[in-house]
């Protein structure tokens, strides 16, 4: 089945009705949380465009305009283009673990001159596209049958692994999360999710339970490490050091915040990252409780205009890649709130389109260029 | 493409749409994510309305709370030793990755630490390292802003005198005891810090702070009158003491050169008497020479061997084993007692002595707390012992009795001064607010007493204590100027004098006794060098009193009973 072959009902879009069609509230909305970003990256900077905040502007223009060029090309394109796009990134996970250029400990970018590029970026759009052009080609009624949902999960595996190899738990965890959303939506039975849940609450309760009795399945000291990771609280000063310093940021933000530019615990350098993973502390301490309310509400708007373009798309492939990719947004979004506030573990994820780096940011932009596609040229 | 309409392509558009698998799913994973959002939202609600809070150890309430050092205050209750929360830096050096930089920054904020020898122990393999401790809380904020993992911070209590210098001498400083990353004990290296050691250490009694009998303004104008003073004499050190009579509390207490006790002097090398660390108010052992002629006065008027008007032969020369006992001045050849202190007669004061008699000096002077070490409340005092002749003769007697052989500490001469003063009552001296209470030993009849103030008023308003006539105050005193021993022990130095001046204020009424010793003074503004404590330590002494009476709550005598004698010439500025 090749792009060319078109649907009965959307023939040909002239350049016009297209721009027409685009999901404008949703550019607004993606524009308005980056805005808050730059705000943000000016603020630690201790009010300066430079490092960060003129770099993500630049970025974001780029990718703004890369967007709307994905967004204009007709989503049978896309379609089509899924089984490589996936096998373009897997090769790429594999290079860089031969070229990739080590930072922080973990072996993720790949340098391409004057872009690094970070391939397990690149696969959660990837993985989501296969997924999606997989279950838009296998019949509903066979979804649900074992052997069927072999290949998804190989799909998903592999990259996982390779992520998890570099080491990145985050980054894995959320590329399996953005399968299972595809799989979800095309309407694998909830015995499988079922299932899935019991499994891996069971392992996890196993071997927590295990503690203390003769059939012990881990060592003492990596228990230790087990709690430090869930509860950083229990040791302040060293890995909860970011946890706790992240939650005085937000406590002394209080209601209103302390005002623009005047969040002390960011500025003076208490919040490691706080240009990256750790940002939102920055945010709610400025602008207090209203303002990340605020942000809050633009991310729901986001996820709302998505799913509502979901509900409305009759074509499945566009339907799951527009339900994945917002998910994989979403999840982005929520693990890293949730770690900043202390409820998850720390693991580096970013806060979609506010923190800095331009491989996240990039991604996104063109993951939203897709969305857009597969909404402008709904049937 | 598939269109998965539940019957393709066949969806009414306008009538009521059945929703596919994929819109119901969706709908409820919409449902999941507000749910998680609404979580967040609440969640951060939450952490807005909490009060943000330093996060402590695991536990940290049941850690033993660390114990908190007394308090220090002077007699009007101003803070002169307290505690700052503070905290230790210390390192896990396994957990630095990049050493030299860690160790670089480190010594940008702590010069005195040696980036090199840092580095060598930042990338040792070792599981801990102190890096500084005490430090405040301003220096932890800076080195947490560094952000290096394995830097790490553990509570302590810092010591602080707020008077710093001022206090040096009494408090000298504390050094840490036994320590480790959460609490460090804090011990008393000297001064009254160690003396009062295990009280200010006990957790049932740091609520109440110790109260000294110093104030803390009469001991800066104290410490000035004194600097100002050895700058203008040239001298290498000077003490001073000013103590209330009839209770012995010392009210200032200075000795130069000085330290803070907040970073005390860890190693001196040089002479010790030039050691900043050595109290000479309290440690020094000088004799103190012609300021004992009082002592002796007083114990001849006391035992009713003589009265003002006595008449006593001055002219024979005394001799004694070989040795014979001069004047400096030529001098009449029979002097009243009064005369004697005034002129200041070592030959009338010998003659004194020996009407009394070595066992009757020896036993005054024994009353007197000559023979003891100091009972004042400094760790040191104990181990100053004064110095008495080996071999007590009848010689000895005669030149303890003009303030030679007998070698004490200006606050020994302080507290005989102020038994003289009171009434004759014996007094020890304290550092302690409310000292050693009133009403000690007769050592002196009250009137012996009396009369000795009479003839010292006459010292300052006629002798040799002239220049601290401060008008008002009734000033009396006597001076001393010892030769200092040589250190080879072969006699005495020619030109290296300890100027003593010891002063009573006021006569009629005694309040303060002022110490004040001046250690090889010399005026070079006349014609020749003069070293005589008439004209080095009386002036100090006089600004001492000019700026220190006010300070105690004492007005001067607008219409001066007993007035500056006639011809007197103030050469105190007074007010200032």
């Amino acid at each position: 089945m090749s792009f060319i072959d078109a649907s009965p009902r959307s023939r040909k879009l002239s350049f016009v009705a297209k721009i027409v069609r685009l999901n404008w509230p949703l550019i607004l909305l993606v524009s308005a949380v980056a805005g808050a970003g730059f705000l943000m990256l000016y603020s630690v900077a201790g009010g300066s465009l430079d490092p960060w905040s003129g770099r993500q502007m630049a970025r974001f223009g780029v990718g703004i305009v890369l967007m709307l060029i994905v967004a204009l090309i007709d989503i049978r394109f896309w379609r089509w283009l899924s089984p490589f796009a996936y096998v373009i990134a897997l090769l790429l996970l594999v290079a860089v673990e031969f070229v990739g250029d080590a930072q922080m400990g973990a072996q993720r970018w790949i340098d391409l001159g004057p872009i690094q590029l970070q391939p397990s970026e690149l696969m959660k759009v990837g993985l989501v596209m296969a997924l999606a052009r997989y279950y838009d080609w296998l019949d509903a009624d066979r979804v649900s049958r074992p052997l069927w949902l072999l290949p998804p999960l190989l799909l998903m595996a592999v990259p996982m692994l390779l992520v998890l190899k570099q080491p990145d738990l985050g980054t894995a965890l959320l590329l399996g999360l953005g399968g299972m959303v595809v799989m979800f939506l095309a309407g694998v039975s909830w015995w499988f999710f079922a299932i899935l849940v019991g499994l891996g609450g069971g392992i996890i309760f196993a071997v927590m339970e295990s503690r203390g009795t003769d059939w012990q399945i881990l060592k003492d000291y990596q228990y230790r490490r087990i709690e430090v990771f869930l509860d950083p609280s229990k040791e302040p000063l060293g890995a909860g050091y970011h946890i706790t310093q992240a939650k005085i940021a937000m406590g002394s933000g209080g209601i209103s915040g302390r005002g623009f530019m005047q969040g002390t615990q960011s500025r003076l350098n208490f919040i490691p990252e706080k240009h990256t993973d750790f940002i939102f502390t920055t945010f709610s301490e400025e602008f207090g409780f209203v303002g990340s309310v605020s942000l809050l509400v633009l991310y729901v708007l986001i996820l709302v205009f998505c799913g509502a373009s979901v509900i409305a798309n009759r074509n499945r492939y566009s339907a799951l890649v527009i339900g994945g990719l917002s998910a994989t947004f979403f999840f982005f979004w929520a693990v890293n709130m949730a770690m900043v506030m202390g409820l998850a573990p720390v693991v580096g994820v970013p806060l979609p389109l506010v923190s800095y780096g331009g491989s996240a940011m990039l991604v996104l932009l063109l993951a939203f260029g897709l969305i857009q596609s597969a909404h402008v040229h709904r049937p | 493409m598939t269109e998965l309409a539940p019957a393709p392509g066949a969806a009414p558009r306008g009538g009521l749409p059945a929703f596919r698998r994929e819109q119901v799913r969706m709908l409820f994973l919409m449902l999941a994510f507000v749910v998680c959002y609404g979580a967040v939202g609440f969640k951060m609600g939450m952490m807005a309305a909490s009060e943000p809070v330093e996060p402590t150890l695991a536990g940290g309430s049941e850690l033993p709370a660390a114990p908190v050092r007394g308090e220090i205050v002077d007699r009007q209750g101003r803070l002169i030793a307290a505690n700052l929360p503070g905290w230790s830096l210390y390192a896990h050096p396994r957990e630095i990755r990049h050493p030299a930089k860690v160790a670089h920054a480190l010594s940008q904020i702590f010069p005195d630490l040696d980036p090199e020898s840092l580095t060598r122990v930042l990338a040792s393999d070792r599981a801990f390292a102190w890096i500084k401790r005490p430090i405040t809380p301003r220096q932890k904020q800076v080195v947490m802003e560094l952000g290096v993992p394995g830097l790490r911070f553990g509570r302590r209590d810092i010591r602080i005198y707020p008077a710093g210098n001022l206090t040096g001498h009494l408090m000298v400083g504390v050094k840490p005891g036994r320590e480790d990353v959460r609490f460090a004990e804090i011990v008393g290296r000297g001064g009254l810090e160690r003396y009062f050691d295990d009280q200010l250490r006990d957790p049932a009694l740091t609520g109440r702070p110790i109260e000294l009998s110093i104030d803390l303004t009469a001991q800066m104008a104290l410490s000035e009158v004194l600097r100002d003073g050895v700058r203008r004499f040239e001298a290498k050190g000077a003490a001073g003491i000013v103590m209330s009579v009839e209770t012995g509390e010392i009210v200032a207490m200075v000795s130069l050169p000085d330290f803070d006790p907040n970073a005390p002097p860890e190693h001196f090398t040089g002479a010790a008497e030039l050691n900043p660390r050595f109290n000479r108010a309290a440690q020094g052992i000088y004799e103190l020479g012609s300021t004992f002629k009082v002592l002796t006065a007083v114990m001849a008027l006391d035992a009713g061997l003589v009265r003002p008007d006595t008449l006593i032969d001055t002219k024979t020369r005394l001799a004694a084993r070989g040795h014979s006992i001069r004047d400096m001045h030529r001098m009449p050849p029979r002097m009243t007692v009064t005369d004697i202190v005034v002129r200041s007669s070592n030959i009338g004061s010998a003659r004194m002595a020996m009407m009394l008699g070595t066992g009757r000096v020896q036993e005054y002077l024994k009353r007197l707390g000559m023979f003891d070490a100091l009972p004042i409340e400094l760790a040191e005092a104990a181990r100053a012992r004064p110095l008495l002749p080996p071999d007590w003769t009848d010689l000895s007697t005669m030149t303890i009795s003009f303030g030679h052989g007998l070698a004490v500490s200006p606050t020994h001469l302080a507290a005989a001064y102020a038994t003289v003063a009171n009434g004759g009552r014996r007094v020890a001296p304290s550092l302690l607010k409310g000292g050693s209470g009133m009403g000690g030993e007769q050592v002196f009849s009250e009137e012996a007493s009396a009369t000795m103030m009479a003839i010292l008023r006459e010292v300052v308003s006629r002798g040799t204590g002239r220049r601290a006539d401060v008008p008002g105050y009734e000033v009396g005193g006597k001076t001393g100027t010892a030769d200092k021993p040589r250190s080879d022990g072969k006699g005495y130095h020619k030109d290296r004098v300890i100027a003593t001046f010891a002063a009573v204020f006021p006569t009629t009424a005694p309040k303060y006794v002022v110490v004040v010793s001046l250690d090889e003074p010399v005026d070079r503004s006349g014609p020749r060098p003069i070293r005589e404590a008439s004209r080095t330590a009386v002036p100090v002494v006089g600004q001492v009193i000019a700026r220190i009476a006010p300070i105690l709550g004492m007005r001067p005598f607008t219409s001066p009973i007993v007035g500056p004698a006639g011809g007197g010439v103030t050469t105190v500025p007074v007010g200032r």
